[in-house]
């Protein structure tokens, strides 16, 4: 879901890229954080607990909470709900504390 | 808080609570412990929390390899009701020139005759140990598989816990002021809380050590300056064992939770009680540990800490009483590796107090020898 109009607020968004979540190609504007492209791609689950294993979603978008880490660009524990948007990314959630070896 | 007792113990560190457990374990259950902050405040909570058997002299090797032996049994010895959390995954230690080498390969052979499995590595086989770790340059690695880190607070959490079932007060935000002598010897403590009359003073203060002595009117030979920490995320595990080089001054490890540990000795520090982080450290740290694990520049430091090395002109520790001042004990000047040592200390520091025999003769760690000129060369401390 997005927002294209508002009484207040002017959207002025980045041209639309593509990038891949989990292998999948997804669309976003360049520029946005990962989380929201990803939010409005209906991607609703960010990440897992350590100890439950159960779902993180968005949740403090101001990239405190760590509910949003996942490996971009095999850069692990990324936190997606601030950093923007890049043409080509490879986004994909992470299981567990994260790899500094590359791949999970 | 108490208006007399047998023996008072300033410093609620590791060493302060290893000793005054040992004290009423030996019967000396009448024994204070004043700390200025809380429990593990100081140098202990700071510390980088490795345990380490591979020394270069045969006192440290004992110190070490005893207190290690004690770690091992400690939750049930102490029915500590956590987990000091021990994990004997090794330390790693690298040479990079061909004299520390050659130390290495003495080391070994003191740690050998000792009995301590410790194995001379080639680089390629110190990668099998840290797969991650850059090996140019490196001459060869020692590898003790029971070295090991373990929770510091846990641990002094632990003994001061056994210590109050025994009868030991432990006064927490409680200041030492002043200590006041009689006739050749203590009369008792003054605080900001009160005032102990008591005739025996352990000076287990860490990096305030030789305030606390001055207090006495005690001129002690060392001081203390600041060791800088940095931490990083929790990330899956990369390696098991502390990895540390003395050419470099740093020591890394994994806490069991994940996040890296990453400290280093700096050079020419200024001799004061100052603990603030520093952003030259970051830069420094960062930039050395990433050419020694590649990996870590995937990780990011969450928290910088630092915490107080208290020196001593030959790095080894200062233990047991003052020649000048009857009933002032002193265990202090650890030089970076207190923690490791300190359930050996805690014995033998009770032991000397309560005159009873000796588990480890600790006469040659005694003040005097910077007098006598018999400084205690240790080769392997960063």
């Amino acid at each position: 879901m997005r927002l294209d109009e508002h009484p207040i607020l002017t959207f002025q968004r980045g041209k639309e890229v593509s990038f891949t979540h989990d292998g999948k190609e997804m669309r976003g504007f360049e520029g946005e954080p990962i989380a929201v492209a990803l939010h409005a791609a209906g991607v609703k689950v960010l990440s897992h607990s350590l100890v439950k294993h159960r779902p993180r979603g968005f949740f403090c978008a101001i990239g405190n909470c760590s509910s949003c880490l996942m490996t971009v660009n095999e850069m692990p524990n990324v936190r997606t709900c601030t950093e923007p948007l890049v043409e080509g990314m490879r986004v994909e959630t992470q299981e567990g504390r994260g790899s500094l070896l590359g791949k999970d | 808080m108490k208006k007399t007792a047998e023996v008072v113990v300033i410093g609620g560190g590791v060493s302060g609570a290893a000793i005054a457990y040992n004290l009423a374990k030996r019967g000396c259950k009448d024994v204070v412990v004043l700390e200025k902050e809380y429990l593990s405040s100081g140098a202990t909570g700071r510390c980088g929390a490795g345990v380490r058997q591979q020394w270069g002299t045969e006192m440290n090797l004992r110190l070490s390899m005893g207190s290690m032996r004690m770690f091992e049994r400690m939750n049930e010895e102490l029915e500590y009701r956590g987990d000091i959390e021990l994990t004997q995954t090794g330390y790693l230690l690298v040479a990079y020139n061909e004299r520390q080498w050659e130390q290495f390969g003495k080391n070994v052979e003191l740690q050998h005759q000792f009995g301590l499995d410790v194995r001379k590595l080639k680089p390629r086989e110190a990668r099998e140990v840290v797969p991650c770790l850059n090996i140019d340059g490196l001459v060869g690695a020692t590898y003790c598989p029971t070295d090991g880190f373990c929770n510091p607070f846990h641990v002094t959490q632990a003994y001061a816990e056994a210590a109050e079932r025994l009868g030991v007060e432990i006064e927490t935000f409680t200041t030492v002021t002043g200590i006041e002598r009689n006739n050749g010897g203590i009369s008792g403590v003054v605080t900001d809380k009160g005032k102990i009359s008591a005739p025996i003073v352990v000076d287990a203060a860490g990096g305030w050590s030789q305030e606390i002595a001055m207090m006495a009117g005690l001129e002690l030979p060392v001081y203390s300056e600041r060791h800088q920490v940095m931490i990083t995320e929790p990330v899956d595990p990369l390696f098991a064992p502390m990895v540390m080089s003395f050419q470099h001054g740093f020591y890394t490890q994994q806490t069991p939770h994940g996040s890296i540990i990453i400290g280093m000795g700096e050079k020419d520090l200024p001799h004061d009680t100052d603990v603030r982080a520093s952003w030259q450290f970051l830069h420094k740290m960062s930039k050395l540990i990433t050419w020694v694990l590649p990996p870590l520049e995937k990780a990011k430091v969450v928290r910088q800490w630092a915490g107080m090395y208290n020196m001593t002109p030959d790095k080894t520790p200062i233990l047991g009483a003052h020649p000048d001042l009857e009933g002032f004990h002193m265990a202090l000047g650890y030089s970076g590796h207190g923690f490791m040592i300190a359930p050996m200390v805690g014995v033998l520091l009770a032991e000397s107090i309560l005159g009873l025999p000796a588990s480890l003769p600790m006469d040659k760690l005694d003040v005097g020898r910077f007098q006598r000129g018999e400084l205690f060369v240790e080769p392997s401390v960063v």
